[in-house]
């Protein structure tokens, strides 16, 4: 789609045209818009790249005048919180912009005792279901958009909304607010919202003679430019994942599954009910086909693919051995990390996959373009549960702090967006968008995200029965209609409560 | 060995008292000895008996997705029902029989090799032992790692090696195929533990007689022959001892599957504990689960059982 | 057969002998089976990220580096702050364990070895099936009662657990060492006018020294290695040991391979190296009590 090298703005401005047409003419999927716009900050109605910009730095805001009104900001207390923040392979500036905020939060708060642990993604959801079972849990936590569910539906969680911290449901995406439901009750609010794109190389896809400034428009391109690429250069074209267990190959798996009419359950809907099962339809058995074709057929795509998590495609697409993948927000900024740190003959390599970068849209399949609507959720723990009890004025006033539009904005600073839709309106929503090129192609795809299905199994569906489909399916243990048969069997006994 | 032959023996005819106030009143006059293993006792009490106990309660309960562990649901055997009658017991069991027994029988034969090879003194011997041994002291958490990358499937040395030669076209894909994974994890396996039996073997060696095999040797008997009628028959304790010691630790490993592959692609490389894992962790069936590893415990006390016998045996033999 | 050919008859000039050189040949196979691995790992080690990723592989660096080394163990750095972090975990907790395995174990072994309490027999199997069970399906209780001692997210929780691997082995191991010390000497010892406690501390550790040494390299190793329960207990960043420290840079460093390499060198130095020094120890710990008969 653009690119961001500076040295090339006019390309970058026709190809973010192209990409607005596109997403203009798609809309807002009626699973973000299904609620009813009320006085809110912010209208998705008019929601473009363009109006994005319109309305980014149009808004003052004050968080510690707000959260005084929730929490004195003379309050003293403890809170206790949990989430995945930055690490190590982070940019540089997502791991200062954290530092930031807990300054921030220490000198408002400056009475509020903070124990606060950083945990690795994958680790987060198995280390809170043990310290659940023996009542160890923390007040606070962020948990990815799919986790919040289990726990709300076991009952650990504080109801939680939005006008407890102060500030309005109707500023925060419908589509996040959904998420945070269980039983009508709600027990969360969304910190940060993102959408992924697709990331190439327009180096390899011009060796391999496609046009290097655009991507694959269906996914039946995918198949086929993956096919191309790897025949004319060798190396692998499309990244794709499919290891059990690990978050994000349904973050991977699932738009492919939509676009052609497929869905775990019925999320895809305009209105999901979570009872019929879709993952063997034939729009499920279409991708899954595709991922055949790619995986057995072509052998176009990292053998590895099985045992590999996006994390382990991240090296080779950098070091220009993978020439497509469904890339989050942030990886542009660590891929500029990468090659920054990148030294002798790799920094040659890397600068040259850097400038080659290119993002554009997830394509579409024959019944929509999709993507999972991703993001987090801050919730705070009852009491019971509590690792030396709840207090409730310090969570709240955390609460506040990480979902006010300034820091809903500056902590998704390269990674995503911001969960409180009035840090849209902020004058660093407008830095963001001046600095982080790629960001409007991730921004633009959010009206075309679809979140998981909010139900307590969702995460079993998602990160076993899914994975599982995928690996019976390519490693030739069943056949494609046989394994989406098995996973859609496998839901119905998990629905039916065995 | 260095250590005299004069072992006090285990007094089976100590515990045979009968119960009651006599051994109440022994048990009471020998109140301080208790101290001692006190300590020990409690570690292990605290280690082994709660969560034994706390495993097999929990394992006559479901505990369904949307409820806390309070909440939990006794169904009796169910869970025992639901795991002997699944398919995919039955297929993760033959995997976990393919494992150990393959696992534990190279490793043995290669350790045999190895103790034999090494057992007459020559110049860089003890260096050998040593390099040998290696692979049993590092972590399996780093074999694992560095095995995954040798075999990877795209950048692996192996593949890499095995095209450099004109073996294969393409790279061998080892770890993300459902025929080569598991055969893939057990060469890691044996990789890691063949060096624990050639040690043990190499101290069973010591211990067979030279005159019997200088004697046979006069006698005429071929180097194989002497090996079968001599020295294997010195190793038979030491051999058993050895293979009950690693087919518990195959039974029992977790980390080697774990870290390379977690049981996958499509459940090839399961085996019961790393679907033990999976269901608890990955799925929630704490109930399920755990009568799975109830399982599991009473294969181990068979296991045990016959352990502790090959240990004992020399014990009541000089008893008796 | 090496055993069988052995030295001692020198009479005759024998004919090639194929079962040595059967063994050599099998042992030259051993050898490379054991080091090519470890060889891959250090070459790996010393190369750049991309250069790793290359098929086909240079099978020599083209640029060797010594980066990915220095990165780990520069304090400067956040990373290496990181990992000597995790190093000194382990080390605490591998030490402590140790220590402590001793003051436990030295007493129990001595009273298995020189008392006679209804109960013995079964209290040493009970102890000796420790490592029967597998540590996986053990974790949620064992969470939940460090929970309940307070010990979760704090080393005790390891050393605890820890305490465990080792002991059945000391048990063992130094009951037998004890049951080889003549009870004639501690008897005269006590004669001379020494107590019990004395007796035992002048007469018996000292010549149990060589059975403490072994099982405190095998507890030392043990504590060292272990990943699940550590993986379970912790959840501090700055609590973390390096097998489960490791995982996080694999995870974090976007799959650095050579990086990955390097800690993994670097985390099996300090095992391999007191393995080295202390062989004949640890060899001792680990044949002791199935081969005396």
């Amino acid at each position: 789609m653009n690119n961001s090298r500076d040295r090339e703005p006019k390309a970058n401005q026709r190809s973010y045209r192209r990409m607005l047409a596109s997403s203009v003419a798609f809309g807002l999927t009626a699973s973000l818009a299904c609620t009813t716009v009320q006085a809110q900050s912010v209208d998705l109605s008019k929601w473009s790249p363009e109006y994005v910009k319109s309305i980014a730095g149009t808004e003052e805001v004050d968080t510690a005048a707000d959260c005084a009104k929730i929490t004195p900001l003379d309050y003293k207390g403890k809170v206790s919180v949990w989430w995945t923040g930055p690490n190590d392979a982070s940019p540089d500036i997502d791991r200062k912009v954290h530092e930031d905020f807990w300054a921030a939060w220490k000198a408002t708060y400056p009475n509020i005792e903070t124990d606060y642990q950083n945990i690795d993604y994958n680790q987060l959801l198995d280390k809170l279901r043990t310290a659940t079972l023996g009542n160890a849990a923390p007040m606070v936590v962020r948990l990815q958009i799919l986790g919040g569910i289990e726990f709300a539906s076991k009952g650990y969680f504080h109801e939680l909304k939005p006008e407890d911290v102060g500030y309005a449901t109707a500023d925060f995406w419908p589509g996040a607010m959904k998420s945070v439901m269980y039983d009508g009750v709600p027990y969360g609010i969304p910190t940060n919202n993102e959408t992924m794109a697709m990331i190439w190389n327009a180096d390899i896809f011009q060796k391999a003679g496609l046009d290097p400034e655009s991507p694959p428009k269906t996914w039946d391109d995918v198949v086929k430019y993956s096919k191309q690429i790897k025949e004319k250069v060798g190396v692998a074209g499309y990244g794709l994942v499919a290891k059990q267990n690990a978050g994000n190959t349904p973050f991977r798996f699932m738009p492919q599954l939509w676009a052609f009419g497929g869905g775990a359950l019925d999320e895809a809907a305009d209105k999901p009910e979570y009872k019929s099962v879709w993952l063997n339809n034939d729009g499920a058995k279409a991708a899954l086909q595709a991922s055949y074709d790619m995986y057995v057929r072509d052998k176009s795509v990292p053998v590895s693919a099985l045992t590999n998590t996006q994390n382990e495609n991240q090296a080779p697409f950098i070091a220009g051995q993978l020439a497509m993948m469904i890339a989050h927000p942030s990886e542009y900024a660590k891929m500029v990390d990468l090659a920054s740190k990148a030294t002798g003959a790799d920094k040659e390599v890397a600068d040259k996959v850097v400038s080659n970068m290119r993002y554009g849209l997830i394509p579409e399949g024959p019944d929509r373009r999709a993507v999972v609507f991703g993001g987090s959720n801050i919730h705070v723990f009852k009491d019971e549960y509590v690792d030396g009890g709840l207090d409730e004025q310090a969570a709240k006033a955390l609460v506040c702090f990480w979902t006010s539009a300034e820091w809903s904005t500056k902590l998704a600073w390269v990674t995503s967006n911001p969960g409180n839709l009035r840090g849209f309106k902020t004058k660093w929503m407008k830095e963001r968008l001046d600095t982080i090129k790629f960001l409007d192609v991730t921004t633009s795809m959010l009206p075309n995200g679809i979140p998981f299905p909010v139900i307590p199994e969702a995460t079993e569906i998602m990160n076993i029965i899914v994975p599982d489909m995928l690996q019976n399916a390519l490693t030739e243990k069943m056949t494609v209609e046989e394994a989406a048969d098995d996973a859609a069997a496998k839901v119905e006994e998990l629905l039916s409560g065995l | 060995m260095t250590i005299a032959t004069e072992r006090a023996a285990i007094a089976p005819k100590a515990a045979e008292q009968p119960w009651g106030i006599g051994l109440l009143r022994r048990i009471i006059d020998h109140r301080s000895d208790y101290l001692y293993i006190l300590p020990a006792l409690l570690v292990m009490l605290v280690v082994i008996a709660y969560p034994v106990y706390y495993t097999i309660e929990l394992s006559f309960f479901k505990t369904p997705p949307n409820l806390q562990m309070k909440d939990k649901i006794f169904v009796g055997f169910d869970n025992y029902a639901a795991i002997l009658s699944s398919s995919s017991f039955h297929r993760v069991t033959i995997n976990t029989l393919i494992w150990t027994v393959f696992s534990t029988g190279f490793a043995f034969l290669l350790g045999l090799a190895a103790a034999l090879a090494l057992h007459r003194e020559f110049a860089g011997r003890g260096v050998l032992r040593a390099v040998l041994l290696i692979p049993y002291v590092v972590s399996a958490v780093a074999a694992s790692y560095v095995w995954k990358w040798l075999y990877h499937s795209d950048f692996g040395v192996i593949g890499a090696l095995a095209v450099q030669f004109g073996l294969t076209d393409r790279p061998i894909n080892f770890l993300d195929n459902t025929t080569t994974v598991l055969p893939s994890l057990i060469v890691v396996n044996v990789w890691k533990e063949f060096s624990f039996a050639m040690v043990m073997l190499m101290a069973g060696l010591q211990t067979v007689p030279e005159q019997l095999l200088r004697a046979a040797q006069v006698d005429g008997a071929s180097a194989w022959q002497r090996f079968w009628h001599v020295t294997f028959p010195h190793l038979r304790g030491v051999s058993m001892v050895t293979v009950l010691l690693l087919m518990v630790a195959n039974f029992n490993s977790f980390i080697i599957p774990w870290i390379m592959t977690s049981g996958g692609p499509a459940g090839a490389s399961d085996i019961w504990i790393t679907d033990i894992y999976n269901i608890a962790f990955g799925r929630q069936r704490y109930g399920v689960a755990s009568a799975y590893a109830v399982i599991l415990f009473i294969v181990m006390m068979v296991l045990g059982y016959f352990y502790v016998k090959a240990l004992t045996r020399g014990d009541e033999a000089r008893a008796g | 057969m090496s055993t069988a050919t052995q030295s001692s008859l020198p009479t005759t000039r024998k004919p090639i002998d194929w079962w040595r050189w059967a063994g050599r040949f099998t042992i030259l196979l051993l050898l490379i089976f054991t080091v090519l691995p470890m060889l891959w790992m250090v070459l790996t080690s010393i190369k750049s990220q991309f250069a790793a990723l290359q098929y086909p592989p240079q099978w020599w660096p083209a640029e060797p580096t010594l980066n990915n080394y220095w990165r780990l163990i520069n304090p400067a750095d956040s990373i290496g702050r990181e990992f000597l972090r995790y190093f000194w975990n382990s080390f605490y907790v591998s030490l402590i364990t140790t220590i402590l395995g001793v003051v436990v174990a030295v007493p129990a072994a001595y009273a298995f070895s020189r008392f006679r309490f209804p109960g013995r027999t079964f209290l040493f199997f009970t102890v000796l099936v420790r490592n029967m069970f597998p540590a996986v399906v053990f974790l949620m209780p064992l969470f939940l009662l460090m929970r309940w001692m307070g010990l979760v997210n704090t080393h005790g929780s390891l050393i605890l657990t820890y305490l465990t691997f080792g002991l059945p082995l000391s048990i063992w191991l130094l009951k037998g060492f004890f049951d080889n010390i003549p009870i004639q000497l501690e008897q005269a010892a006590r004669i001379d006018g020494a107590t019990r406690f004395q007796a035992f501390l002048l007469i018996v550790m000292p010549l149990s020294t060589p059975g403490i040494i072994a099982t405190s390299i095998f507890s030392f190793i043990g504590a060292w290695n272990e990943y699940v329960y550590a993986y379970t207990f912790l959840s501090k960043q700055e609590s973390m040991t390096l097998p489960v420290g490791i995982q996080r840079f694999f995870t974090e460093f976007a799959t650095d391979w050579p990086g990955l390499m390097a800690a993994t060198f670097l985390m099996s130095v300090p095992v391999v190296v007191l393995f080295l020094v202390l062989q004949k120890y640890f060899v001792r710990a680990l044949t002791e009590g199935a081969v005396k008969h």
